[in-house]
């Protein structure tokens, strides 16, 4: 059972830089697990650390239960696939597959067989013969995945691996790589900085920020419950709407008050709120959750705000106003009209709504 | 107009730098009475001064011991070199700047600085009148470091990564993977030391003795000045013919890399 333990795993540079703080974790058997955050978060050490290409400085790291804190990467039973393929330049791709393969001194039968199988799996088996220089990014990657597949790891590593392909690509290559995870019953690590790589890829996601873990969760829980504010604002497109404001208690009902206006959170199912009565909190709602109309809505807000820009993404437009230092953004269907630099009513649906602490950002809930 | 000048200005350049080169080839062709002129041909070819040299000095026995010092030169500082190169660019350890500086810091000493120091190591070592003596002191080039250091920085780490993730050592990284990458570095670095190598003559003057290990440059230095070429300005031009040929050879065929060497000398950052 391949399974990958993290335990207290810190890292700290040279000069004291303390890339990744502390951070215990465990991979299960056959899992896909995404470490996302933003650049500089730490994720990439992270991976770099399970490959062994990074020393890790703190803690115990397990690969199938054995400790392999000071084992070389080949001796760890993992395969990389880098951002920049990181394919061997002067090889054929059937070199670069069978080169790992060789250094173990396999016999060549069996490198054949399976590079072939590889191959056939990615479906690459006419550009076997050709070399790197002579491939799209799209092939290479394809090359680089098959590099790896052929070492039959223990634990698939990928750091970001689809950045330097083109959008329609990324798309195409992001529904492979599920399928490939199904096909191969593989145990996964993936590092993106894509939270939409992320969402659709991931069994679980680990949400990563200045060298700790913010959440650990799946991708529907990070969505729905995120856990404080980074990561309520980090996963999900468009972004979460932050609005500023204070939790006040008049003749027995909870509001949450603004400059510019009171919303009566009294039904909002939230036990926690009584305590920060007379704090500071951030209000969050997702634009999805920002209506024109009220519609069926039962336990609503009112927000009088001008549209200064409208993005239409065919379906559906996205409408963006400004409320004092808020930039507010709504989700509206295509059909909504709606026109630039007027003044109209939003409505949110206080059901949707999120509260977290101004000083540290942790969810009230 | 001022092209046609510009050409006829270089041409003119170019010739002073060829004749000496062209009346050498083919004063070391003429009849001895013939070579006092600037001729441009003489009257008759003759190989009478190449007989003459062959059988006053062992100059093919020469010709081995030179191409064997510069190949083994060579082939050490592309290898050793090379090494260096890798670990100043790749690998991290205490103090890896200040070595790379004080390996820069020699190549502003002159040969000549070391020279007494070297020939005392060699007397010390035993090692007076034998190949090692041309062939050990010059495997490690300061400049030839550089040049690699250089390359390998160049080359993406994830390169590298990948390879320690097949399982490479440090060794097979730097020979399987990285060098059939930095061919024009390992050329460049090849010309360079093998033309160091076969021009050398001072280093070889004082460390042999041994006339049947003499190499070319000495060999003919000690002939032409040594006064076994009896004033025979013939069998001398044909001895420095000889010398001069193997690099002329070499340098047409490696040109290319050769001018590219001159203009970037690698200081690429």
């Amino acid at each position: 059972m391949p399974e990958v333990k993290l335990i207290n795993i810190g890292k700290t540079y040279e000069g004291g830089m303390q890339a990744v703080k502390d951070i215990s974790l465990t991979i299960k058997d056959k899992e896909f697990l995404v470490l996302v955050g933003p650049s500089g978060c730490g994720k990439s050490t992270t991976l770099r650390m399970v490959a062994g290409l990074e020393e890790i400085t703190t803690g115990d790291l397990f690969i199938e239960n054995e400790k392999v804190n000071d084992l070389d990467p080949s001796q760890r039973h993992i395969a990389m696939v880098f951002q920049n393929y990181a394919l061997y330049p002067h090889m054929t791709a059937y070199q670069n597959m069978a080169f790992g393969l060789k250094i173990k001194k396999v016999p060549k039968a069996e490198i054949h067989k399976q590079v072939m199988k590889a191959a056939e799996i990615l479906n690459i088996e006419d550009i076997l013969q050709k070399k790197p220089g002579k491939m799209s990014g799209g092939q290479r990657q394809r090359i680089a995945i098959g590099r790896a597949i052929v070492r039959r790891p223990k634990v698939f590593l990928f750091d970001e691996p689809l950045s330097n392909l083109d959008a329609k690509l990324r798309g195409q290559m992001r529904i492979e790589l599920a399928k490939l995870h199904k096909k191969l019953d593989a145990t996964i690590i993936y590092v993106t900085h894509d939270q939409v790589e992320a969402m659709t890829l991931g069994d679980r996601i680990v949400v990563m920020n200045q060298g700790e873990i913010m959440q650990n969760a799946t991708p529907m829980d990070l969505y729905l419950n995120p856990n404080n504010k980074f990561v309520a604002e980090f996963i999900g497109t468009p972004k979460m709407n932050f609005i500023k404001g204070e939790i006040l208690k008049i003749d027995g009902e909870l509001f949450f008050k603004n400059n510019h206006f009171l919303f009566n959170i009294s039904k909002v199912n939230n036990q926690q709120l009584e305590n920060h009565i007379g704090k500071e909190v951030d209000l969050g709602i997702r634009a999805e959750d920002i209506y024109a109309e009220v519609g069926n809505l039962e336990n609503y807000g009112k927000v009088h705000a001008q549209i200064v820009a409208i993005e239409l993404l065919g379906n559906e437009k996205l409408i963006y106003s400004e409320l004092e230092e808020h930039q507010l953004v709504a989700k509206f269907s295509a059909e909504q009209e709606v026109q630039i630099h007027t003044t109209i009513d939003f409505y949110f649906n206080l059901n949707k709504t999120y509260f977290f602490e101004k000083e540290n950002g942790k969810r009230i809930n | 107009m001022k092209k046609i000048l510009i050409y006829i200005f270089l041409s003119l350049a170019a010739i002073t730098f060829l004749y000496p080169f062209y009346w050498m080839i083919v004063a070391s062709l003429s009849p001895e009475s013939e070579i006092g002129g600037l001729l441009f041909l003489p009257s008759e070819f003759t190989f009478a001064s190449y007989t003459q040299m062959f059988s006053k000095i062992p100059i093919g026995r020469a010709l081995f011991n030179s191409i064997l010092v510069a190949t083994l030169t060579t082939t050490g500082v592309i290898a050793f070199s090379s090494m260096v190169g890798y670990a100043l660019a790749l690998m991290e350890f205490k103090g890896r700047n200040v070595i790379f500086y004080i390996i820069i810091f020699t190549m502003t000493l002159p040969f000549q600085i070391t020279l007494i120091p070297n020939y005392i190591t060699m007397v010390k070592l035993d090692l007076v009148d034998t190949y090692a003596a041309l062939v050990l002191p010059f495997l490690l080039n300061s400049f030839a470091i550089l040049l690699f250091r250089q390359a390998f920085l160049g080359m993406p780490r994830a390169l590298i990564d990948a390879a320690r993730v097949d399982g490479c050592s440090d060794l097979r990284i730097l020979f399987q993977v990285l060098f059939p990458n930095i061919i024009p570095t390992i050329v460049i670095v090849g010309i360079l030391t093998f033309m160091n190598s076969w021009n050398e003559v001072l280093w070889a003057l004082i460390v042999i003795r041994d006339e049947s290990l003499m190499t070319m440059p000495q060999m003919v230095t000690l002939f032409s000045v040594g006064g076994r070429a009896e004033s025979q300005l013939g069998v001398k031009l044909a001895s420095a013919v000889l010398l001069a040929l193997p690099i002329m050879i070499a340098y047409s065929f490696f040109q290319k890399y050769f001018i590219q060497s001159m203009a970037s000398s690698g200081l690429k950052e």
